[in-house]
Order: C-alpha cells, then structure tokens, then sequence
C-alpha cells in the first residue's frame, strides 16, 4: 500500500537516526546532513541536477560525493547520496529536517533553525541555545545556516516560533511603514 | 277624229261621273258591318285583356316605384349608418392617433430620462474609476517609493555592516533574546 508523503518523509528520518545512532556519530551526521540540505536548498542548479530523471542515478549519487567529501563524515555522505540515488532528492530538505527533529527529540531538545550572514563561534552558539531556551521555555539545540540575505543579525526559529532580529526584518518594517 | 283622242275623251267622262274620295253605298255599308263586328270582337274579348294587362302594369308599375322607396329609404338608412359608422371611425381614428402620441410621448420621456440616468451612472462610473486608478498610481508610486528607500537604505547598510558590526548585532540579539 502506498505510503503518504508525511509518512514516508518520517520512515526515512527514523532510518537516517538508526544509522547515524548505530555509527556513534549522531550529532556529527545531524550537522553534516543540516548544512548539505540547506546548501541544497539555496542552490537551484545542485537542486535540477540532484531531482533530474534524465542523469544516470550513479551520477547524481557521485554529485553528493564529490560535494561532501573531505568536508563530511562518510556515513554523513553515504547517507545523502543514499536519498538522492534512491530518487527522493526533493524530499531530502524534510527528510533531514525530521531526522535533526528526531535527533534533538531524543535528547530531549527542540532544534533552533538560526539564520545568520556571519558565522557564529562556540560561545556566541551557547549563549544563544541558553538565551532561546530560556525565551521559549524549551532546551534548545541552535542549528546555524550562513544566510547572507538576512544582512545583519539573527532570526531564530523554534518550531512556530520566530524571533526575528535581522536588518532585513527592520527594513522590511520600515517598508511597511513607509 | 284620232281614235286615241276619243278613248281619251270617253274615259275622262268616266272619271267625272265616279267620286274620287267618297266611297260607293255599299261599300259603305259593309265597311260598318265589319267595323262594328271586329269592335264587338275586341269589346268582348280583348279589352278585358288589355284591361287587365294595364291593371297588371299598373300594379307592377306601383310596386317598383314603392319597391324604389323602400330601396331609397333603405340606402338612405345605410347612408346615415355609413355616415355614423364613419364619423365613429373617425372618431375612433382621432382617438388612437391621440393615444399614439401620448404613448410616443411618454416613451421619448422614458427614453431621455434613461440616457439621462444612463449618462449619470456612466459619469459616476467614470469618476469613481478615476478616483480608483487615481488611488492606485499613488499606492504604486508610494510603494515604489517605499521599495526604492528600502533598496537605497539596504545598498547603505551593506557598505556600513563590517565584521564588528555584525558581531555587535548577534550579540545585541543574544541579549535581548535572553532577556525575554
């Protein structure tokens, strides 16, 4: 019987976690599998290449390699390239998105997605998983992805919740006002 | 003498002794036997007849000429019924012409006071189309404006926002983040 979508993106996530947790290099996985998806995201010629039909499925899967590799764990990029050869590339964002899901769940955490044109250092990351936690009364895992169109600042979202501190958002507000 | 001349003589004597006009007695006699037998023969037969014949044409004479009257009277009766017919035609005519043109009034008092709400609606339509698209160009022209300051404030706050800056921004947030 065919499977919803939801249901399918949820049986991939759980697969992806029993990996990463076999391995004993979860939050490693999370991190690489975060950062690959949000690349995907953003870059529109990887995003056609990596959901085309018409290229060979062992090239696709060595696209994912040859991108990850030397920058990842290997079982970071076995995994990817296992979703994008198994056809379900465009899935791979919510698929991921799960997984990080799934990973914080189990420790208990609520993931963070922040937003930021600058990359944040450990401290800078500590602080503001404690200061999220502490505004949306959950435990907080910041997940960072470099967004030059934010400008200046942070937006952070906790599953519905977004706190939003960028340049763009103020000018935005001061668009509206105008 | 001529034996001509004296046959002439003689018959001229002849001729003297008979009367040229009057006829002889006896001729005279049967003439009025035959006279008074043929008048007695007509007395007796044909003047009833003939009597009879002029009462006929006297009668038939009688009932044309009554039967002429009544046919007079009669045309005189469809005369005067004509003539009221057609004075009620006339009438009738006169009425209809007064109810086309006050039907043909009306209907051009309908007809102007349509086009004259026709044209009312359109000039409102008119205005409140102006008033509209008015509204939008200013709309648009404040929101080009709007994006045009925006584009201008953000080409600005690129070239302001170095690493410092940006640092001072996440940290802004950190704090007041954790201050909520």
């Amino acid at each position: 019987m065919a499977e919803s979508t939801s249901d399918r993106i949820e049986a991939y996530a759980k697969a992806l976690l029993e990996v990463a947790r076999a391995e004993g290099m979860l939050h490693e996985v999370e991190d690489d599998l975060f950062r690959f998806a949000r690349v995907f995201e953003a870059n529109d010629d990887l995003r056609m290449a990596l959901t085309d039909p018409s290229l060979p499925t062992d090239r696709r899967m060595a696209v994912v390699e040859e991108l990850m590799g030397g920058k990842a764990l290997n079982t970071s990029a076995a995994l990817a390239s296992f979703v994008v050869g198994i056809g379900r590339a465009h899935e791979l964002p919510a698929i991921v998105g799960r997984f990080v899901e799934l990973a914080a769940a189990e420790r208990q955490h609520e993931v963070a997605e922040v937003r930021s044109a600058v990359a944040l250092d450990e401290g800078q990351r500590t602080r503001l998983a404690e200061a999220l936690s502490q505004a949306t009364g959950k435990r907080v895992e910041v997940k960072v992805i470099i967004d030059e169109k934010v400008l200046g600042g942070i937006v952070a979202r906790v599953g519905d919740t977004v706190i939003d501190g960028t340049v763009r958002h103020r000018l935005e507000q001061l668009k509206e006002t105008i | 003498m001529h034996p001509l001349v004296r046959l002439a003589a003689e018959h001229a004597e002849d001729v003297k002794a008979k009367s040229p006009i009057l006829p002889e007695g006896k001729e005279i006699f049967w003439a009025v036997i035959c006279f008074a037998i043929v008048f007695a023969l007509l007395a007796w037969k044909a003047w009833p007849a003939i009597k009879k014949a002029l009462a006929d044409r006297e009668a038939k004479i009688r009932a044309d000429l009554e039967s002429a009257e009544g046919a007079k009277n009669q045309a005189e009766t469809e005369l005067a019924q004509y003539q009221q017919q057609l004075a009620e035609a006339r009438n009738e005519a006169g009425k209809i012409i007064e109810e086309a043109r006050l039907a043909a009034d009306q209907v051009r008092k309908d007809l102007i006071a349509r086009a004259e709400a026709d044209a009312t609606e359109l000039r409102g339509r008119a205005q409140e189309d102006i008033r509209l698209a008015t509204e939008r160009a200013v709309a648009d022209l404040q929101g080009r404006v709007a994006e045009l300051s925006i584009e201008l404030a953000e080409k600005v706050v690129e070239r302001n926002l170095d690493h410092d800056t940006q640092i001072a921004l996440i940290e802004s947030y950190i704090n007041q983040v954790g201050s909520r």
